[in-house]
């Protein structure tokens, strides 16, 4: 097993180290890895082969310093040979200092920095002429840049920041790369950083990097790093920033690689979270329709960035919505409220419930383009979050459609779903029924068939649980209860309501659900 | 745990304690706790019985009595479920479980505090080891941190791990995955069938003669536990046969001991031997003739449902040469000249019917001069007793009329035992003539069914566990003799009847498929639960054995749909 040959390693260092026996098992442990690696980890090779990335292997980096060298390597050793003045010793030291930088459990962070070593690592960044120790010391900053704020922030007062926006001009891929990674751990850090870098003209610096010839793995750093500069609010960044970034995001958006699509999908998520003005940037570019095209992309994390944009765009505007609307998101969004995963179609039923609370034409397009059949699903047997907004949805259909418009909803079964989710526990959600149970009735008070629709609530067992509802802890459903119990089924119980007629065009019926309950 | 030493970590433990003793309704759960009982008279030890007849009843049972006891005795139930996460016990409360359901859940054999488990460790228990199913989760713990969900926001800051250490990860997420594939893989292979393993009765006789305190009494009832495993099919011919040998051992031992005493010839003496017994149910206690009719084995191998049967019956009683007349009468009123030597000349007639295993190991009891019981009797009885459904007595009621006439001193009582055994047997006869004449067992393709609708003569009867089992394995065995399908004849059965007709609920019983060299083990339990959750359809898995549950009347044929599919 893998994780035993790992140990044996390990003990093997400590206990022998030099020593032949040890050196020979390790060699044929290191063997055995490689032929694990031939023909067992087919798909983690195929990966590896397809990264484009400039980024060598590490064994091919720099001069071969044996592992057991590494291993026995202390802090002290290492601020020893950084401080040097030999520029082998200090390539060595910064390799050390990256390799435990780099190890999977307690990277040495904190140590490394009390040490003082970073403002060393930012000067061998400016050595032109020194490119191992260049990406040695970026690398290792890379990672300190990578713990928490604190960690990030020794890194920028370090001076880091001017000196890896200069390292990505360097003709050397790889450097170049590293730097974008390292940018965008600073940019990750939150807004605070990020204006920081933006001061510093980074995102010119990082454009320039983007060419027809830039490999997919550099291009994937750097839609990450540009993520990052879009993201975090208060504030979020400037819109001279936005606008800069933009026509790249764009340009990125239409590539076809899986992770640049994701990451660029969630720049643009960030950029259209906020004020209509906000969102306005984004649309004008005229990218909605593409992003709704990948709201169907069938890799999770490309469809889920650009469902939250569309999202975003939805919970604008009037005319924002309506372009989203013409870009088709109605067409895609009865497959998405299907998707099987629950945070899907949570997130669907949200931008569902802000069309439902457009003007009555968009909420006609709703209509026509099969919604309600998805929404009715979820009421019913979506998980809770999604039921939230569903039921969301329906409040927000009913105080904003037109009769004719309520009437389809009730037929389509919306009324019964969540009459049968005043049992929930969640007082708001309760609130948000109530709200939409009065929406309809008065509906049904323009046509004249409110009698009808009281007796088709009892009928669904609403009467009983609004009633119930009397009793609630929470004063305001208490009220919402009451009222509408007094305004709508009080005193002409005993009067007999003519169920048959249909004298009006419009008859409150469940169409196709059957009204039995019974066991 | 498994305890090495049942006198040391069982007995010592719970002997100046108070205990609670939870039972199921079985003969050898019953036998084991008379033997248990004897013991606890004997040193004075103080103890609560609770019959308890299911999961829920258990959970019951614990719950009242947990505040006063900390030991808890389990018998025939409480192994094949992870019983600290059903029960939630505190973290003071023992269980010392002896059970013959296997497979034991892994969870009671690894916990070494509260579980502690009276069973043979030479039992062919295949447990899987610690390291293939459990891990230790802080090893876990780290791997999961760069593959977060797929879909969610991306990470802010990303560390550089240098290509080992990814390659490192990426061995032991595989390695991870490889292990827990390979931990379900074994998990479904222990759990997915169900069987039993060596009687309770004869862990704790085996604990008295440890404690050198074994009696007669005790000897006897734990033969009877044996036999229950035997009449009810829990184990195969060889276990039977294998532990029978042991049984034998012991009953040498004390007939050797008392040789020479009067006892043996005093009234109230009680004498165990072993015999090599025909497989006719209750013959001492009726008429050969109604005996010969209503035993599976011969009915069976006559075909007694056709009247060609009936005329091969005949025509096997001319052939030994029994006067109808003798064979019609009372057992015990025929001409002695007859009985002295009946086995042999049954057993001669029957080797040219087919029938070589007319008779098998087993043993008898001698209460003083009159009484004379086979070991399979007294287990006819005292089941009659425990599932009785003549007066509307509680389970309780019966519970405790069936442990009493386990007692010598009871004689009277057994015999109501015996009585009612006898309808029950003629009862399953009948059923299961009607059944096979009608046709009633229907081919589902993967399983036999059948179903015995309301209003069926004894339905009422066929309402309890045990009965139905046995009738479901009479049918079985009989379909198998009557079919001319081979393929037909290797199915396992379903057997399912009306359990309660207010709450509108069936009770279903699966048994494995009947053969000589059967191996006994039913996949039912797993199949049950996997077809009642694919259908949601309204089941009760309450009972000890997994292969009976109840369920809804209108639940019925979807998950039978649902038990087809699965198992084809």
């Amino acid at each position: 097993m893998p994780t035993k040959n790992v140990t044996d390693e390990r003990l093997g260092k400590f206990k022998n180290k030099g020593k032949d026996p040890a050196k020979l098992r390790e060699k044929r442990i290191s063997e055995c890895v490689e032929l694990r690696k031939a023909h067992k980890n087919e798909s983690f090779m195929k990966r590896r082969n397809v990264t484009l990335s400039s980024l060598p292997d590490e064994d091919a980096l720099s001069p071969d310093y044996s592992t057991d060298a590494v291993s026995v390597y202390s802090i002290e050793d290492i601020i020893k040979d950084v401080n040097d003045h030999n520029k082998e010793a200090q390539t060595r030291g910064c390799q050390a200092a990256r390799k435990l930088l780099s190890q999977e459990s307690n990277p040495p962070l904190k140590e490394i920095i009390d040490a003082g070593l970073l403002s060393r690592f930012v000067s061998f960044l400016g050595m032109n002429d020194e490119p191992t120790l260049q990406f040695e010391a970026a690398w290792a900053l890379t990672n300190i840049a990578s713990g928490t704020s604190w960690h990030t922030q020794q890194v920028v007062e370090s001076g880091a920041v001017p000196a890896f926006i200069s390292l990505l001009a360097s003709p050397m891929l790889h450097i170049s790369e590293q730097a974008v990674w390292a940018l965008g751990n600073i940019a990750g850090d939150g807004s605070a950083s990020r204006d920081i870098l933006i001061e510093c003209n980074v995102i010119p610096a990082l454009l320039a990097r983007i060419s027809p010839d830039t490999p997919v793995g550099y291009l994937r750093n750097l839609t990450w790093t540009l993520s990052n500069l879009c993201r975090n609010k208060n504030p979020c960044p400037p819109l001279s920033a936005v606008l800069q970034m933009l026509p790249s995001l764009i340009q990125l958006l239409h590539l076809s690689d899986k992770d640049i699509l994701s990451d660029a999908c969630w720049a643009i998520s960030y950029l259209s979270d906020g004020e209509n003005e906000r969102i306005d940037v984004v649309v004008k570019t005229g990218i909605v329709p593409r992003l709704v095209e990948l709201m169907g992309h069938r890799e999770l994390s490309v469809m889920t960035p650009a469902l939250r944009s569309i999202g975003n765009i939805v919970s604008g505007s009037d005319q924002q919505t309506q372009a989203a609307i013409d870009a088709g998101v109605l067409n895609i969004l009865p497959q998405v409220m299907r998707h099987p995963k629950a945070s899907v179609q949570k997130e669907a039923a949200w931008a569902l419930s802000n069309i439902a609370a457009g003007p009555c034409k968009q909420i006609q397009q709703l209509i026509t383009c099969g919604l309600l059949p998805p929404l009715v699903e979820q009421l019913r047997n979506g998980d809770f979050k999604t039921q939230r907004e569903a039921v969301w949805a329906v409040t927000n259909f009913t105080s904003g459609g037109t009769v004719e418009q309520v009437v389809s909803l009730v037929q389509s079964g919306a009324l019964e779903a969540i009459i049968n989710l005043l049992q929930v526990k969640d007082s708001k959600v309760i609130l948000v029924i109530l709200d939409a149970v009065n929406n309809v009735f008065m509906a049904a008070e323009k046509l004249g068939e409110m009698d009808k629709l009281s007796l088709l609530v009892e009928e669904l067992g609403g009467l009983d649980r609004i009633e119930m509802l009397q009793n609630h802890d929470n004063e305001m459903i208490y009220r919402a209860a009451h009222n509408l119990i007094e305004k709508y089924f009080c005193g002409n119980e005993v009067e007999e309501v003519k169920v048959d007629s249909t004298e009006d065009a419009f008859e409150f019926r469940t169409a196709d659900v059957p009204r039995t309950f019974e066991f | 745990m498994f305890i090495t030493d049942i006198r040391k970590e069982f007995y010592e433990v719970v002997a100046n304690q108070r205990v609670a003793l939870l039972v199921a309704s079985d003969i050898d759960a019953l036998c084991a706790c008379k033997i248990l009982q004897a013991l606890f008279h004997c040193d004075q030890v103080q103890y609560t019985l609770v019959p308890v007849t299911g999961w829920q009843d258990l959970s019951t049972a614990f719950l009242e009595h947990k505040e006063q006891f900390k030991y808890f005795v389990l018998i025939n139930c409480g192994a094949n479920v992870d019983l600290l996460e059903m029960l939630q016990p505190d973290d003071d409360s023992v269980f010392f479980i002896c059970d013959t359901h296997r497979p034991v859940d892994v969870v009671n054999v690894y916990n070494d505090t509260q579980i502690k488990l009276l069973i043979k460790q030479d039992d062919d228990l295949g447990v899987p080891s610690y390291d293939d199913i459990f891990r230790d989760e802080e090893e876990e713990g780290d791997d999961s941190g760069n593959e977060s969900d797929e879909g969610s926001e991306p990470s802010g800051k990303r560390r550089r791990f240098d290509e080992g250490a990814i390659e490192r990860r990426i061995d032991r997420q595989r390695a991870k995955r490889e292990w827990e594939a390979r931990r379900r893989e074994i998990l479904f292979e222990y759990e997915q069938y169900e069987y039993h393993g060596t009687a309770a009765s004869m862990m704790f006789f085996e604990l008295a003669w440890v404690l050198t305190k074994d009696t007669k009494d005790m000897l006897w009832w734990a033969v009877i536990g044996l036999t229950d495993q035997w009449v009810h099919d829990k184990i195969t011919r060889m276990k039977y046969i294998t532990d029978i040998a042991t049984m034998q051992r012991h009953v040498s031992r004390h007939n050797h001991r008392n040789e020479d005493e009067e006892n043996s010839l005093s009234i109230d003496c009680m004498r165990i031997s072993f015999e090599y017994d025909l497989r006719l149910s209750l013959y001492q206690h009726w008429s050969l003739y109604e005996s010969i009719c209503n035993s599976c084995y011969t009915s069976c191998n006559f075909k007694l449902w056709t009247l060609n049967g009936q005329k091969k019956l005949q025509e096997f009683l001319a052939d030994m040469g029994l006067p109808l007349k003798q064979v019609r009468q009372k057992f015990n009123s025929m001409d002695m000249s007859i009985k002295e030597n009946l086995r042999d000349v049954i057993a001669e007639s029957s080797m040219k019917y087919g029938m070589k295993d007319i008779r098998i190991q087993t043993f008898g009891v001698h209460f003083g001069f009159k009484n004379r019981f086979l070991a399979s009797d007294m287990v006819h009885a005292t089941t009659a007793l425990l599932e009785s459904t003549e007066k509307d007595e509680s389970d309780g009621d019966n519970f405790i009329k069936a442990l009493d006439s386990l007692s010598r001193s009871n004689l009277e009582c057994l015999h109501a035992g015996i009585d009612q055994a006898k309808k029950k047997l003629m009862a399953i006869q009948q059923t299961v003539a009607s059944c096979i004449c009608t046709n009633l067992i229907l081919s589902q393709g993967p399983f036999l069914y059948c179903y015995l609708m309301e209003g069926t003569p004894d339905v009422k009867l066929f309402s309890k566990p045990m009965a139905l089992a046995l009738l479901s394995k009479y049918l079985l065995k009989a379909f198998v003799h009557s079919t001319r399908n081979k393929r037909c004849k290797l199915l396992p059965l379903i057997m399912a009847a009306p359990k309660d007709v207010e709450k509108g609920t069936v009770i279903v019983v699966g048994i494995p498929p009947e053969s000589e060299t059967s191996d006994k083990k039913n996949f039912f339990g797993r199949a049950f639960e996997k077809a009642a959750e694919s259908t949601s359809s309204r089941t009760l898995h309450d009972h000890f054995d997994t292969s009976i549950i109840e369920l809804k009347t209108e639940d019925r044929s979807k998950f039978l749909d649902a038990l087809i599919t699965l198992l084809s």
